[in-house]
């Protein structure tokens, strides 16, 4: 059963950094450049981003994970170019149209934070399996039954969209229109996505039955598949990581 | 035994049915990709899950809904969990306060759950974008009344809102009709407000 992540498996070393550093690196990519107010440190934590990126060898990936985002960022560009309220200064022409200094430099911060944030983001999901974060974070105090319902996602996604297949394809056999005007398909939704919604939810209570014979409810404390793994270069990342984030409130509150 | 619809402590069927929900709201994204309909309808599993089992469980399914999202396409939607978490609640109370009782109703909830959504997710908009949502006729309007020096806020707040709003009620709308068509013996597994035989 294939489940539902964008999981790269290339056994770098990043691959082996366990996922709880890897969330706190994020959370020092984000915060630092929020602390230290301008371009440099966004500038700096991204180039950090795509260098651990290529060391994954996961950088050919990335692309379609920020392609939405993507577009979203160039209509920023040109709409706050074009009319951003602060807009003085004309920094250049393009067929008729002025596109100015203020607005470009203000889009220009929005890209930095955002991409900043996307690749922070994209080396925790390329290079951690689903199960393995979902793990580390159980044995970090989350309750093992989100772990299950996480987890369950990540499986019943792909299950639903086999379903979805086969009921589309069904209900074209009987003649029912998915294409035309806009109020052919949206007629066509209803009778589309209810069959699985009804699969789905007849197949919950038969779940919970499931689980339930297993002993889901137990209070007792619950065992895990595999052992947990103890290095102290984890535990260096993790210092070095907190400590940069101090130095950066440290930094901004002496300058 | 009476639970209010507050109590945190989700019974099995409650919790299985956040999956379940998640994926409905997966699928939803899905065919409404598929018809090329202009309309987003990713909450519907987080608006039927809060009509079935209530405020928290809707609030959950938000939550839960985003992080896998974040995780498996696009990690800006962990940001937008807070809106989901949102419409989560809110339909959660109205259903559970009985508010929702046909279609003219639901088009009513629908409508407050997008003004639920709209405020939240105004800030994060403004914040990170700059105030655009990412969708074309939004935008539009965005850039319209950004070039007649409307202030930022309130050509955020209308980027979003109009964008919102059909897309809501039409996701409360279907989830009510699903809803109504699911049988009582599917139903009852998972209000938690009466009492249950637990196995």
């Amino acid at each position: 059963m294939k489940a539902l992540s964008l999981y790269q498996d290339n056994g770098t070393l990043i691959h082996r950094v366990d996922p709880i550093s890897k969330l706190l690196y994020i959370a020092a990519a984000i915060f630092i450049p929020v602390v230290l107010t301008g371009f440099t440190a966004g500038l700096a934590m991204l180039g950090l981003s795509l260098m651990l990126l290529v060391l994954a060898r996961v950088l050919r990936k990335v692309v379609p994970l920020i392609g939405f985002s993507m577009l979203v960022l160039i209509s920023v560009v040109i709409i706050q170019g074009l009319f951003y309220a602060g807009n003085r200064q004309v920094m250049f022409a393009l067929g008729g149209v002025h596109f100015y200094r203020e607005g470009l430099l203000f889009s220009a911060a929005i890209c930095v934070r955002v991409l900043n944030i996307l690749c922070a983001f994209a080396l925790l999901v390329l290079t951690t399996r689903p199960s393995d974060l979902i793990e580390s974070l159980v044995r970090q105090g989350l309750s093992p039954h989100f772990g299950y319902v996480l987890s369950s996602v990540l499986q019943i996604i792909p299950q639903m969209t086999g379903t979805m297949e086969t009921i589309t394809d069904a209900q074209r056999s009987r003649g029912m229109e998915t294409e035309g005007s806009l109020m052919v398909r949206l007629r066509a939704f209803l009778p589309l996505i209810g069959p699985v919604v009804m699969n789905s939810l007849v197949s919950t209570r038969e779940r919970s039955l499931a689980l339930e014979v297993r002993a889901f409810s137990s209070r007792a404390q619950k065992t895990f598949l595999n052992e947990e793994r103890v290095s102290t270069s984890n535990r260096v990342i993790k210092i070095v990581l907190l400590a940069a984030m101090a130095a950066a409130v440290a930094w901004r509150v002496v300058s | 035994m009476k639970n209010s619809m507050w109590s945190l402590k989700l019974s099995t069927s409650a919790l299985v049915l956040i999956p379940a929900a998640v994926g409905i709201n997966y699928i939803g994204k899905l065919f409404a990709g598929l018809l090329k309909l202009p309309l987003w309808l990713d909450a519907i599993g987080t608006v039927l899950a809060a009509m079935l089992a209530g405020p928290v469980v809707g609030a959950i399914c938000g939550a839960i809904n985003n992080v896998i999202y974040g995780l498996t396409m696009d990690p800006i939607s962990f940001i937008y969990g807070l809106t989901s978490i949102g419409i989560g609640l809110s339909v959660g109370v109205l259903a559970h306060r009985g508010r929702i009782t046909g279609i003219g109703s639901a088009v009513v909830v629908g409508l407050i759950a997008a003004v639920v959504s709209t405020v939240i997710s105004t800030p994060i908009n403004i914040g990170f974008w700059g105030g655009q949502t990412g969708n074309v006729w939004g935008d539009l309007v965005f850039a319209w009344m950004a070039a007649h020096h409307f202030p930022v806020w309130m050509s955020s707040t209308v980027d979003e809102f109009i964008v919102d709003v059909p897309d809501k009620i039409a996701t409360v709308i279907v989830a009510y009709g699903i809803f109504k068509g699911l049988p009582q013996k599917m139903t009852i597994l998972f209000r938690h407000d009466s009492q249950t035989e637990q196995l």
